[in-house]
């Protein structure tokens, strides 16, 4: 079985494979819930700056076919709101962990990266850049702190990028 | 520190997997319930807004098969306009959907439902799950990720987004394919194709040495539905509703979709959010019906497309007339991701598909609208009663998991029976039982979706409604 998969998934170049990337800005939440919305937001704003070298993802959960992307970067920034905390955002390294509750809407920073370095070889350096959600109804707004906390996680992954992944 | 926020799509049930083992007096399984125990409301709180923002809206009610509500409450907003809409919109649709069932498929087959089946029901719990896995089997779990992500890559091609793309509207879709999209699909072909092959040869080996799960896993008489062709072909998209029982005969047949409340009856159970639909001719005691990929392989009279067609009659011998063990979903889609790959192969060489006239306009010509697609679960159904302005005044959403709630009950009865000893709860059964719950893929939460071990509360109850034993896996 192993030669027939080994046989099917080509060398090198395969379909579906991202460009070998730089840094990889993944923002995720549920933009329906206010401030869950955050990390999206983010990702969004990230792009529309056109850095260069920088890939974003701008998603309402991470999944496991975000696998291989993540293992092709050199250092992801995770983005998602927190409750909590004792300012508007927080930023902390963080490493590959497997889980044995992986969950298919839910999975987990840590074991995307676990799961990059066991299946596709590599898990780049990585940080959880998480800002602190206010209000979390039916909406589309956000509260006065996720606003800042959006302004804020920007400027930083903004100089996370220029000084090549060292805050 | 702080706190990490978890909030998937609006509609997301949390918590646990709630089931209750009911025993009688002599302490023998009676009957079973799986309860959903957290409201959704999304019926409700749609009220009032636009039909036409529907495809936008509904897809959050799960982030694993947007797509299904997204095609669903398209074509009920088709069916308010009262149009037709172009066959290239109708082709692309179909593409988009084509996606969906293999990601979706993939996603259980190879992350969810394997580590059980191939890393042995009572393997430790830590390790029966996607990393116990890939340490024993590296290359199926890439392979599975992977096919997953060429499903998702159908899906981003046409609507721009893996998750929630707003692409199809009433009337049509947003946009065509692009011939650079095209030809990213065709790239993943071949890879996609060796994937399925191996999985395929694969379950065929585990069914070899798995026939007591075959045997008590979900194997009962019941009926079966799903939509078809008007040749009796396999459908997930178009097509009419057909109704089989055991012994493969059709009771019910080509009927529109938007008369489901002739043949689909509705209760509810005290304990539970769940609706559970059934066969009204008969009843709900005998009108249980199961749908998703099992069903769709029972009821058709033919996939459509060589390949699937060939192991559709290999999976035709596990039966008599139907194949009746909950244990084969996870063989009929692996059979579905070899028809969808077939499929969107010749799709490809649509020219239809590169089409600009893609969108059908009219205002309200209808007061009522029902959409019905094969979600990867099973018939989806969205029904909206809208006003002059189309305001929606009503909403019913008619969901797969709904419609295998029954079943399900039932399967759990059936492995209960086999593996509880008094009111002792064990691993071995919760395990088992886990994975029972687990052949129909229910999408009910994360919770059921989580691979190795799920948040499970099973409850034995007494006649007289005591429990009598408990056990919370978190």
């Amino acid at each position: 079985m192993r030669s027939a998969l080994a046989t099917a998934a080509p060398e090198g170049e395969s379909p579906g494979q991202p460009d070998a990337g730089d840094i990889l800005v993944v923002g995720y939440g549920n933009t329906l819930r206010q401030d869950d919305g955050v990390g999206p937001r983010v990702a969004e704003r990230i792009a529309a700056l056109g850095l260069p070298g920088v890939r974003t993802l701008a998603l309402a959960q991470l999944s496991p076919e975000h696998v291989e992307e993540i293992s092709r970067s050199r250092l992801v920034v995770f983005v998602d709101a927190a409750a909590g905390g004792d300012g508007p955002m927080d930023l902390q390294p963080i490493g590959p962990a497997e889980s044995s509750q992986v969950t298919t809407h839910a999975v987990e920073p840590a074991t995307l990266l676990a799961m990059a370095r066991d299946l596709f070889g590599g898990a780049p350096r990585a940080w959880l850049l998480t800002i602190r959600a206010e209000m979390l109804g039916f909406g589309e707004e956000f509260s006065s702190g996720a606003r800042l906390g959006v302004e804020t996680a920007v400027a930083d992954i903004s100089n996370l990028v220029r000084s090549r992944g060292n805050p | 520190m702080s706190k990490r926020i978890i909030i998937d799509p609006v509609t997301r049930i949390e918590g646990h997997a709630k089931i209750s083992v009911y025993l009688d007096d002599a302490g023998n399984v009676t009957d079973a319930e799986f309860h959903v125990v957290e409201f959704r409301g999304f019926e409700k709180f749609c009220e009032g807004r636009s039909y036409s923002e529907m495809p936008g809206i509904t897809p959050r009610i799960c982030g694993i098969c947007p797509v299904s509500h997204l095609l669903a409450s398209a074509k009920a907003g088709d069916a308010i306009m009262a149009v037709k809409i172009p066959p290239a919109a109708d082709k692309l649709r179909r593409l988009m959907n084509l996606g969906q069932i293999v990601q979706s498929h993939a996603l259980s087959f190879f992350h969810l439902s394997a580590p059980d089946f191939l890393l042995g029901w009572d393997s430790p719990a830590e390790k029966r799950n996607v990393f116990g896995l890939i340490a024993s089997n590296t290359d199926l779990a890439r392979a599975g990720i992977r096919l997953r992500q060429f499903g998702q890559e159908v899906i981003e091609v046409l609507g721009g987004k893996k998750i929630h793309p707003a692409w199809a509207v009433p009337g049509g879709v947003r946009s065509a394919l692009s011939q650079e999209g095209a030809a990213r699909i065709r790239a993943w072909l071949p890879e996609a194709h060796a994937t399925t092959r191996v999985a395929l040869d694969l379950f065929k080996g585990v069914l070899s040495t798995h026939e007591r799960e075959a045997q008590l896993y979900g194997n009962f008489p019941s009926l079966y539905m799903g939509l078809v062709a008007p040749d009796g072909t396999w459908e997930h998209h178009g097509g009419k509703l057909r109704f089989t029982d055991s012994s493969g005969s059709i009771i019910a047949d080509q009927i529109d979709p938007a008369d489901y409340r002739t043949v689909i009856g509705e209760c509810v159970q005290e304990s539970s959010y769940l609706k559970s639909p059934y066969y009204l001719p008969l009843g709900k005691d005998d009108g249980v019906y199961r749908v998703g990929p099992l069903a769709r392989l029972n009821l058709c009279a033919r996939m459509g497309v060589p390949l699937a067609d060939e192991e559709l009659k290999v999976f035709r011998t596990h039966g008599h007339g139907s194949v009746t063990s909950s244990f084969l979903y996870h063989y009929a889609r692996l059979v579905e991701i070899l028809a969808s790959l077939e499929y969107i192969e010749r799709a490809l060489d649509d020219p239809d598909l590169f089409s600009t006239d893609l969108r059908a306009d009219a205002g309200i010509n209808s007061l009522r609208g029902v959409g019905a697609s094969e979600a990867p679960r099973g018939t989806l159904f969205h029904d909206y009663t809208v006003d002059r302005d189309g305001k929606l005044q009503k909403v019913n959403l008619i969901v797969a998991t709904g419609q295998n709630n029954l079943a399900m009950n039932r399967t759990v009865a059936q492995i209960a029976r086999h593996f509880l000893k008094g009111t002792e709860i064990t691993e071995p059964m919760l395990n088992r039982i886990e994975h029972g719950i687990r052949c129909y893929d229910p999408c009910l939460s994360c919770s059921t979706h989580a691979a190795g071990r799920m948040a499970l509360h099973l409850r034995l109850v007494a006649p007289g409604g005591d429990v009598v034993g408990e056990a919370v896996r978190d």
